[in-house]
This record gives C-alpha cells, structure tokens and sequence, in this order.
C-alpha cells in the first residue's frame, strides 16, 4: 500500500507518522514544497528572535526520518491530481502513482490585484524561507510597515518590536483587531500595541511599493507617503490548493471533507489549514486554522487512511503569546 | 553557507556542451586567480549516444586531486544524472530540469531519487535554454548562470569567459549565450535568493591553466621534438593534434600513420637520423609497438613513447582512467629488454618529466616510456609551470675523432654507452639490426657475444641512474607510515595524508617520476623507517607493489583500484587510519 501525503506541514508529518505506526511495512511518501527537512512553523518567530537554534525546528533529524521509514521530498509541488489513474504529476512531469492520498498543504499568504505587482520589494512572513532571508536582513532594518490580517501579522509585529524595530501597522479596519476576538486579553488590542510604541494607521491600504534612496517608498489609498527599509504585506491567507483544479475534487474555498476527512474523491484524504469541515459550533463549512486542529486532523487522516474508522473533533482554541500576556484565540465564533 | 572550496558536476549526455561547461569554468576560475581542475568524462560512443560529465573543483587553495563527493550535481540529463547523486555530498545540492518534455516515471526521474540529505533545486534549463538561443542549445550556460548566483560568484567572470570562449564562433553566439547565463541567473536570484558565499581573494593575479597532454606536447616542442608520428588513439589523441599544429611552425613534422606499429617505426627512424622523435598512444596502441620498443633496445636507437593509460585489457574502457599499463611497459616484449619507465604525477612533471624523457633516451639509446593517463592526460588545471626552452639541446654521445677513424656503433664502454652518429658520416660505416651484433652493428650469435652485448644493455641502466632526479620525500619524515605510489594516484595520496593528518595521523611519501630505473638506496631507506608502507594504485593486480616487492622484499599493504574514476582521497585516509589503528594495538 503506498501511501503519498501532499505536504510536510504539520498536519502531513503527522500523518505520515501515524500510518507508520499503525503499519509499519506502509509505504509513505511525503512531498513538500519547501526545501527544507519539517519544521515546526508555529516556532519561526523564536528562530527568528535566536530563541531556539534552527535544528530546534526540525520535527525530527534526518536519522530519524530514515528510522521511520518515510520517503521526503523536499522542494517539490505538485502540477495535477488524476484520481481516476490514482497518480499526481510533479511540477517536473514526475507522475507518481498512490493507492491513498493526502493533501495537506496548508495554507499560504497572497497579494491581490493592486500589490501583486509590487511583489519583488514585498516581504511575507511564512515560512523557514521568508525568516532565513529575514535573519540576512534584519541587522540592517531599522523601520518596518507591516499590511496585512491575522494571528501571524500580530505575530510579526510583536517579533519586530522585541527586536528593537519601529513598527508601522497599516489595516483596512477600524481597529487593529487581527480578526481576533479575546476571551482573557485585559484591555483592548489596538490600544496594547500602541501603548508599546506600535504606530497603527487605520482604514488605509497599500496601494504601490517602490525603491528608493532611504529602503522603500510606500504609497497608501488615502495618498499618503511613508518610507521604510522593508514593506511586510499580504492581503490574504488562503488554503494552498490550486493544483486540485480539474480534477474534480470538491471545493469552496478549501478542499471539502468529511469527518473522516474523506474529500468527494475516493482515497483522497485532506487535512490542515487547506481543509474546509463542517463546524459544529458556527454550523456550516469552516477552515480550522492552528496548530491544535493540524496535529488532530493529521492523526485522523493517517489513521483512517490506514484502515481505522475515526472521526475528527474540533480543537478548541489556539494559544498566542503576545508579549508576555497569554491570549487564547478562538476565532470562529 | 560559505565555502572557499566547490565541486561541481555538470552530467547530461554528449552534445549537452558538458565539456563546454568545464572549459568555461576553469577559464573562469582561473582568470581571477583561483585554482581549478576539471575532469571530463564521456562515453566512447559518437555524439548524443551517451554519458558526459564534467566534473570541476575549484579552491582558493592548491589542489592535489579531484577530492571526494560533489557540493552541488547538475542534472542536464535526468536518466543518466541518477547514479551520480552517489557521489553528492551530505547537504549537498542538485540543479535539475522542470522543463522537460513528457511524462516521466519515479525511477527515472532525478528527483525521486534525492534524499533528503541533499537540497534539490529544479529550474526551467530547456526552456530557458530555448528561449535565450531559440535552439536546444545553451542548457549549459543556463545552469551556469545559475550556479553563478547559487555561490554569489561575480558574473563578469562568466561573461568574459563565455566572449572568449565563443570569439571564433561571432557575436551573435556570443549574445544568446550571454543571455542564456543571465537567465539562469535571475531565475535563481527570484526563485532561489537565499544564496551561498564563496569566498576568495579578489585581488588574486590570474592563473595558467594546462591539461597533461597539452604539458607533454610543449615539454616536448620546447625540448627539440622535430618529428612526431601516431596513430589516433583516446585518451592521447590531443598530444598529436598539438605536434600537427605546432610542429610545421618550428621546421618540424607530423605524420599520421596506419597504425602504432609504424608510428614507432617512423620514430625509430626519424632518431636514427638524428632528429627528436616522440610517438603518443594507450595502452592497446603500446600492445603493438612492443617489438619496436625491442627494435629500439636492440639497435640501442633513442625513442620516446608517451602512453596515456585508459582501462583495459584491449579495447576496454577508452573513456576512463587506469593504471594497468605498468608491467607491459615494464616488461612487454620478447627477450632481456631492458628500457626507462617514467610516470609523471601532475602537469608541472609531464612537461619537465617529457623533457627529462628526451635526454635520457638520447644520452642513453634507450626506449624510455612515459607514462600518464587518461586523468592526468585529460583534466584541466591551474599549474605553474616552469618554461625550460631549448630546442636545440642535444645530449647523445658523439664519437671522438680517435673513435671515427674505426668507427664502432655498439663499442663497449663502462657505462655501457657507445657512441652514436648519424648515419652517412664520411668513414663511419656501420650496421643496425634487430638481430644480436657485434660491436660494427654486423649480426653475430655467439655465446660470448650475446653476453657482452647483453651485459653492456643493462650497464646502460647503473648510469642512468646517476643522471636521475632524487626521489621527494613528502609529508612527516618522523611518521611510521609510509606511502609509495605513481602517477596520477600521487595527487589523491597527497590529499588523503592531508585527511589523515586532520585526524592527527603522521604520514610521509616517496615521490619519483621514475619507476625503471630508481635511485634504490633511497627507497631502501625510506622502506627501512617506516612500520607500515601503503602502495595505492589504479590497477587490479597491484603492479607498482609487486614491483617495489620484488625489488625492496617490503610487505605493503596494497591498495588495488581498477580504477574508472580517480582514486578517492578518503579511501587513502581510510587505509592510513586501519594502518594507524593496527600499529597502535
């Protein structure tokens, strides 16, 4: 039985391990995208900071990876999906046949229409990739602008602060919220990052990035000029899933599951941030972002792609730490 | 990461420009001072019907050999790329093509087989390639490109190389390939921008670069080669084309002959008449000249073979190294046939070493045999060579006035020299044969003849000796381990010591271009202070150390490669440490 898993996130090596452990003589292949052994994304921002030493964020050593049995393949993604041949194609024209297969490949920031072309100047915040440049550069940065949406945008400009960063958040709304709503954070969010020194500007969005003498010029809707030595961006956060296209998978935003984390396709499985499953508490399609709901769907995947019979329950809630207060997240009520 | 030391391997199939890689690389490398060897290698077959490669290292710091593992494989050609990935080093890296055309399944696909021990990084080259030269061609230059970026090495480096190399072939050569570098170039830069460091000396002067073979050919031309016959044979080929090119511009000849039997005897003759005579071959090419060289022992005329040795026996593997033409230069032959075996160990020694060839052949009127091979004939690198150019010399032993009056071709002398002229000489008449002769060169079989003549062959043999370069000894005099070996396998020994030295063993070498005859109290004495003697070489039947045995009684322990690749310079280190290991217990 070979089993290939789309994807070395969390939800992908979870899987992987789950399926050795429960058959060990299981053949599993795992593909990712990124040119690195697995790591543990949700510990970046402690690399980045020289908290931890980058083999901290390895889930296991090469050693380890042998021991286990899977075959890796870094720095490879995937074209297409033909569930009817039961074969993927690689971005290379590899074809590579499966008899159980899991698409776990996340999710990834993106730029819309007015930024994209501005891609080139603009930084993103995401993966091992983004932060190695980051660490390159960050000695020589000394004013950043952060645009963008979400617990790692929050992430980030925490990160930049503590490191001695002047920070500028740009946000569309009103208030710099992160799409968060806190349950035990004292005080409000907006006025928190202000009174540590973060520069927020509301109701305004990047509209041009361009070179300049002193780093970067930013323009805004609203026509003001700002100028940085790096420009952080994203104006979404979406499931990574494009190469589906054609192949007859069901999706809306995220590829659809069940609570087996069937897709619509036979021995097709999904799970992590790419995975829209009904929500029980918000009672329609939803995707579970975070590291709890990664670790569990991962698990379920590989144990029904193994031949047992489980079903995924929603974890509850994330934890961030904000600069030093413990905030938990849940963000879909 | 940062590196002061890289190799490279490009590896597709013949008409990928692999060798085109290699040479614009070590143009390169070598224009701003670094120090670089490249080793090609390709199949035996015709264009496009097999593997190439081309494997370069390059350092800020000498280089003895090709060393061990590759830091990055460039997989022009998917298929044939798989079997080197054994030869990437742990967190090495891989360039592979995401543009080719067609399904292709897991086990022939590169990719699959990466470990994840290595960094894979796939690139467009075919389209690239298409879309800078509108042809096939360029893939190279893309990869190059790319490399340039993947080790942030400056780019003028290429493009100067790239307009030197492409000049004959006009500017519009010179563009699409400048464009095909640049797009691989900046696809790496925004697909890859996390890039390496290779760190050098910018202010470094500029190095030579040569190959073995192109080191023979000017030793020789610089020497007073006046005449070269051969027969074209792979891996020594490039020695003739040299002599066609540059012989006629110095009053001199080359003939291409039907085949290696009368290319030696062309030779034979053109020393006979008194001129500098060379032939090149391998080893199938030495099988048949092996009566000549006899002609050559028997007449006592001069001659010079160059060998490039390539895997054998017979047509056996044109295309990679061996060192399996030992015994037959030694020994090929019929009857007592004494004759000089010379192994140059790098380019510095083939031009010196062919140059002390020549003075010994004619000083002595011997065969002297010359052997190289395929790596040390072939591979490309940075060298200082030390011109020495006199192409008049002459070191023959000219008869006395006295001995003209009653000339005798084969007088027997105490060195066993006899003096030698060229033929014509008003009242020196004399005789040469193959068959045993007297004195006059007039054919005679007696016993006592025989014996004399015989005798006076090998007496030859205990003046050489006097004439030839002391024996090196490299490394730590004090260590207990010692090394002997030749040729080329010198380079990976020289490396393997510095390995093993890393790991706090002390080894020492004896290091001598000549193999027949030797300075022999130097090797005994040698042999005496070391507790362990390790012989390495490329040949199965360990042909050097059984000549060291028979000749010094030592017990080496042997390493014995029938070699296709260079000699690993870990595999040395390896033996060094069980030597080391065993000596401690």
């Amino acid at each position: 039985m070979k089993h290939v898993i789309i994807g070395a996130g969390v939800a992908g090596i979870t899987a992987a391990r789950t399926i050795k452990e429960l058959n060990s003589n299981a053949e599993v292949v795992v593909i990712g995208d990124e040119l690195f052994l697995p790591y543990k994304r949700y510990l970046l921002t402690e690399f980045l900071c020289d908290s931890i030493q980058r083999d901290d964020l390895l889930f296991f050593s090469i050693k380890k990876l042998n021991e286990l049995g899977v075959k890796l393949r870094k720095g490879e993604y995937v074209k297409s999906i033909e569930p009817s041949e039961k074969v993927i194609k690689l971005h290379h024209n590899e074809v590579v046949h499966y008899d159980k297969l899991l698409i776990a490949t996340g999710g990834r920031p993106g730029l819309g229409l007015v930024l994209r072309p501005f891609k080139k100047h603009i930084h993103f915040y995401y993966s091992l990739y983004d932060t190695l440049i980051l660490k390159e550069k960050l000695p020589e940065v000394h004013k950043c602008i952060v645009f963008g949406d979400g617990v790692s945008c929050l992430d980030l400009i925490c990160v930049l602060h503590n490191l001695g960063k002047r920070v500028t958040y740009i946000t569309r709304g009103e208030r710099a919220t992160f799409g968060l709503e806190e349950d035990d954070f004292e005080g409000d969010l907006h006025e928190f990052l202000e009174e540590k020194g973060i520069e927020i500007i509301t109701e305004e969005q990047i509209v041009s990035v361009e070179e300049s003498d002193q780093g970067y010029k930013v323009e805004t809707i609203q026509q003001k000029t700002l100028t940085t030595d790096i420009v952080f961006a994203w104006d979404f956060y979406k499931p990574n899933i494009s190469f589906i296209e054609g192949s007859a998978i069901e999706k809306k935003l995220g590829i659809l599951v069940n609570t087996r984390l069937e897709t619509s396709e036979k021995d097709i499985y999904s799970a992590g941030d790419c995975v829209e499953i009904y929500h029980p508490s918000i009672k329609g399609y939803w995707i579970n972002f975070g590291l709890p709901n990664a670790l569990e769907q991962g698990r379920v995947a590989g144990s029904n792609m193994s031949g047992q019979n489980e079903e995924y329950k929603t974890q509850e809630a994330i934890v961030f730490n904000l600069m030093g207060t413990s905030l938990k997240a849940r963000w879909w009520r | 990461m940062k590196y002061s030391e890289i190799t490279i391997r490009f590896c597709g199939i013949a008409g990928d420009g692999i060798v085109a890689s290699g040479k614009i690389f070590a143009g390169a490398c070598a224009n701003i001072g670094l120090h670089v060897m490249v080793n090609n290698i390709y199949s035996a077959e015709i264009r496009g019907m097999g593997k190439s490669s081309a494997t370069i290292r390059f350092s800020t710091s000498k280089l003895y050999s090709m060393g061990d593992g590759l830091d990055l494989l460039v997989g022009m050609e998917a298929k044939e790329s798989i079997i080197d990935l054994r030869d990437v080093k742990e967190e090495g890296n891989v360039f592979y093509d995401t543009s080719t055309i067609g399904d292709v399944e897991e086990e022939d696909s590169l990719v699959s087989h990466i470990t994840p021990e290595m960094q894979g990084h796939g690139l467009p080259i075919q389209k690239l390639a298409n879309e800078a030269t509108g042809t096939n061609q360029g893939k190279n230059l893309v990869t190059i490109g790319a490399i340039c970026y993947f080790y942030s090495l400056p780019p003028e480096m290429f493009v100067d190389q790239i307009r030197s190399v492409f000049a004959h072939k006009g500017e519009h050569v010179i563009d699409v390939n400048i464009k095909a570098f640049n797009l691989g170039y900046e696809y790496f830069k925004e697909h890859y921008p996390l890039n390496n460091q290779f760190e050098f000396d910018k202010t470094s002067e500029p190095m030579a670069l040569t190959s073995g073979n192109d080191a023979i050919a000017k030793g020789a031309l610089d020497c007073g080669l006046k005449f070269y016959a051969g027969y074209p044979i792979t891996p020594a080929t490039k020695i003739m084309e040299i002599a066609a090119k540059e012989l006629p511009k110095l009053g001199g000849w080359t003939l291409q002959m039907e085949d290696e039997i009368a290319a030696i005897g062309a030779v034979l003759g053109a020393w006979f008449a008194g001129k500098r005579a060379m032939t090149a071959t391998s080893g199938p090419g030495l099988s048949l000249m092996c009566e000549m060289i006899n002609l050559s022992v028997m007449a006592e005329i001069p001659t010079v073979i160059v060998n490039v040795q390539r895997g054998g026996p017979s047509t056996g593997l044109p295309t990679k190294v061996e060192q399996g033409d030992l015994n037959i230069a030694l020994y090929g032959g019929a009857g007592d046939s004494p004759r000089v075996v010379m192994a140059p160990t790098d380019s510095e020694e083939c031009y010196s070493g062919i140059q002390l060839a020549f003075d010994i052949a004619e000083k002595y009127q011997t065969p002297v045999i010359f052997l190289s091979d395929l790596f040390l004939g072939q591979r490309i690198e940075t060298v200082t060579i030390k011109e020495n150019i006199d192409r008049d010399r002459c070191t023959r032993k000219k008869p006395t006035s006295e001995q003209l009056e009653d000339f005798q071709r084969y007088q027997i002398t105490d060195d066993g020299v006899s003096p030698l002229i060229v033929p014509g000489k008003p009242g020196a008449v004399f005789s040469t044969t193959g068959l045993e002769h007297s004195i006059k060169g007039n054919p005679n079989y007696e016993e006592e003849v025989h014996s004399m003549m015989t005798a006076k062959r090998f007496r030859k043999f205990e003046s050489i000796v006097e004439d030839l370069p002391h024996a090196v000894i490299l490394g730590d005099e004090t260590a207990d381990i010692g090394i002997a070996g030749w040729g080329s396998t010198i380079g990976s020994i020289l490396e393997g010591m510095e390995l093993a030295r890393e790991q706090g063993v002390k080894t020492k070498l004896i290091k001598s271009i000549m193999i027949h005859p030797q300075r022999e109290n130097l090797f005994r004495k040698f042999f005496a202070s070391c507790k362990k003697i390790i012989v390495p070489e490329m040949n199965y039947q360990g042909q050097y150390a059984a000549l060291l045995k028979s000749r010094y009684g030592i017990k080496p322990i042997e390493i014995h490669i029938p070699a296709v690749n260079p000699v690993s310079p870990l595999k040395i280190a390896q033996k060094i440490m069980e030597a080391n290991s065993e000596l401690s217990q």
